[in-house]
């Protein structure tokens, strides 16, 4: 310590041949030991071993804001400190003390008169007499408030910076959460759409026939084009039995799109196969339809309604050629594709659509078919599909008669092959769902037999 | 691309809308929407003027139909003024020329038998 002092009172007092060069080298300071003392840069303290304070220096004494006759002989150098302090002093300062003659460096806190406290270091030492008993106490106290300043300004830096840390992690742990529940959104949102178009297309396929049924000595074909893979398609189609004899067949398009075209479709296509088993006479099977779909929707504010063609197909027994009866209600009449290499149009004007009166017009047709020969059935998503560079114009009925007779004699496949070509040559000119039904008897030729 | 221009006026026998664009799935809404808006009184003779319709599709149907009922409820009549040949093809596919009275209003527009057009 550089504070120690020597003996008491006056350590450079002491006689010995060196003491006049001392003295010499004090007085060159002009400084006496007794100021050296007093003045020191750091307090000294001298006690009895019972704590009694017996000398103080000025420094300490200005430190504690006290007088000197207010300390020595009666105070002891515990009163000079706070509560804190006095319990460390008893129970580790002084008994350390006691059992190795010196203690050094212990930060304690000094009580000032006006209440204030001074964070010190505190190093003692104990005198003994020329026996070894102890005498007294001295004791250094040197100022730590710069010091303790320093700690705390370190130490409050170190908690902003923790406290900075912690911020950014939980900003961090948040900014994570946050992305954690975005992406299980995400993902849940994409699970949901997956569902739904999956809901969807199962809809879409009990709307429509999964395969036509095998009828003898005819073959078939269909196709449809879904405009929309969200919005439930209008167009319906479908060939079943109807007896020993007869199969029938329907091909239509409801108004509207979505769920409630969809509700339509179905009461439409149950309708038409139960109205065929009880009378199958294709007039008689529309009236039926118009009646129900009248009933249903009437007076809902929202007109529904659909168009349709219904007929029978009846082989003659032997002869190679199928009898077709049929009735259309508000659709574009049926296209006959000969094995002769001609088309035409199956005319049914005047039928009206179907469930918007409750009494309604439909008109018949019948032709028959050859070997050969095929049935067209369509509806006008094909014909009203715009094309041209500005999609202004329609694809109209001629370009599909005169498409189809570059396919007669062709069977029911071959034509629906090349129309499904001519409906994706459309591209977006092509903004309604279309379906296409088939019908044909098989050319003798085998050549142009095709299996279904 | 599609777009409908819809005007309405008062005529001594009724009101008359005209409208001119395309009547299809973007736009037949509208009209369905406005047309239920008009206040017809038994006797009156409502009008739809389609000279300007360029084009008319299943929807454009429906907004059509609905302007019939909507009259009929109304025990009012209902027309078609200048129906442009296109529109009248349609209209003859679905039997529509048979539940409305077609008024001329231009040269084009004698009925023909052929449906299949």
């Amino acid at each position: 310590m550089m504070c120690r002092t020597g003996r008491q009172p006056d350590p450079y007092e002491a006689g010995d041949e060196k003491s006049s060069s001392n003295a010499a080298f004090a007085a060159l300071l002009e400084d006496s030991a007794e100021e050296l003392y007093e003045s020191a840069p750091c307090g000294y303290l001298s006690t009895l071993m019972d704590g009694t304070i017996a000398k103080i220096n000025a420094t300490l004494l200005g430190w504690l804001g006290t007088e000197r006759e207010a300390v020595v002989g009666r105070k002891r150098f515990t009163d000079l400190l706070t509560v804190g302090g006095k319990l460390y002093h008893e129970t580790h300062f002084a008994p350390l003390l006691r059992m190795q003659g010196e203690i050094s460096g212990i930060a304690l806190e000094l009580k000032q008169a006006d209440g204030g406290r001074i964070p010190v270091l505190v190093s003692s030492v104990i005198k003994r007499g020329d026996t070894g008993e102890p005498l007294l106490i001295r004791t250094t106290v040197f100022d730590a408030r710069d010091r303790r300043a320093y700690e705390e300004e370190l130490l409050r830096r170190r908690q902003a910076a923790e406290k900075a840390r912690r911020q950014a992690e939980e900003t961090r742990r948040q900014a994570e959460e946050a992305r954690k529940q975005a992406e299980e959104a995400r993902r849940q949102a994409e699970a949901d759409r997956a569902r739904l178009q999956d809901a969807l297309a199962v809809l879409q396929q009990s709307l429509l026939p999964d395969t036509l049924p095998e009828v003898p000595g005819l073959e078939t074909a269909a196709y449809y084009h879904t405009a929309h893979p969200d919005r439930l398609g209008g167009d319906f189609y479908d060939v079943f039995r109807i007896d020993g004899e007869r199969f029938g067949f329907f091909l239509g398009d409801v108004c509207g799109k979505g769920p409630q075209a969809a509700a339509l479709t179905s009461l439409t296509r149950y309708t038409l196969r139960a109205a065929a088993l009880h009378d199958p006479d294709p007039v008689s099977v529309l009236t039926t339809l118009n009646k129900v779909l009248h009933e249903r929707y009437a007076g809902s504010g929202d007109p529904r309604y659909c168009t349709a063609v219904f007929g029978t197909l009846e082989p003659g027994p032997g002869t190679g050629q199928v009898a077709v009866h049929l009735a259309s209600g508000g659709h574009p009449p049926v296209i006959t594709v000969r094995a002769d290499g001609t088309a035409g149009f199956l005319p049914t004007p005047g039928g009206l659509l179907v469930g918007i009166l409750p009494s309604a017009r439909f008109t018949a047709a019948t032709t028959v078919l050859g070997p050969g020969d095929v049935l067209l059935l369509y509806t006008d998503g094909i014909t009203e599909a715009r094309t041209g560079e500005d999609r202004t114009s329609l694809y109209g009925d001629e370009a599909l008669l005169a498409c189809v007779a570059g396919h007669a004699g062709k069977p029911p496949q071959a034509v629906v092959e090349a129309l499904t070509g001519v409906l994706h040559g459309f591209g977006d000119g092509l903004d309604d769902d279309t379906a296409l039904l088939a019908l044909g008897v098989p050319a003798p030729d085998p050549q142009t037999r095709s299996i279904r | 691309m599609s777009a409908l221009k819809i005007t309405t006026r008062d005529a001594a026998a009724g009101p008359v809308v005209e409208m001119s664009g395309a009547l299809d799935y973007d736009t037949a809404p509208r009209l369905q929407a406005l047309l239920a808006t008009l206040t017809l009184r038994p006797g009156q003779r409502l009008v739809l003027d389609l000279g300007g319709v360029e084009f008319c599709d299943s929807s454009g149907i429906t907004a059509l139909i609905a302007a019939h009922h909507h009259a009929r409820a109304a025990r009012a009549d209902v027309a078609l003024a200048a129906v442009p040949p296109r529109v009248l093809r349609t209209l003859r596919i679905v039997g529509l020329d048979q539940i409305f009275a077609l008024h001329p209003g231009g040269d084009s527009l004698s009925p023909s038998e052929d449906g299949a057009g």
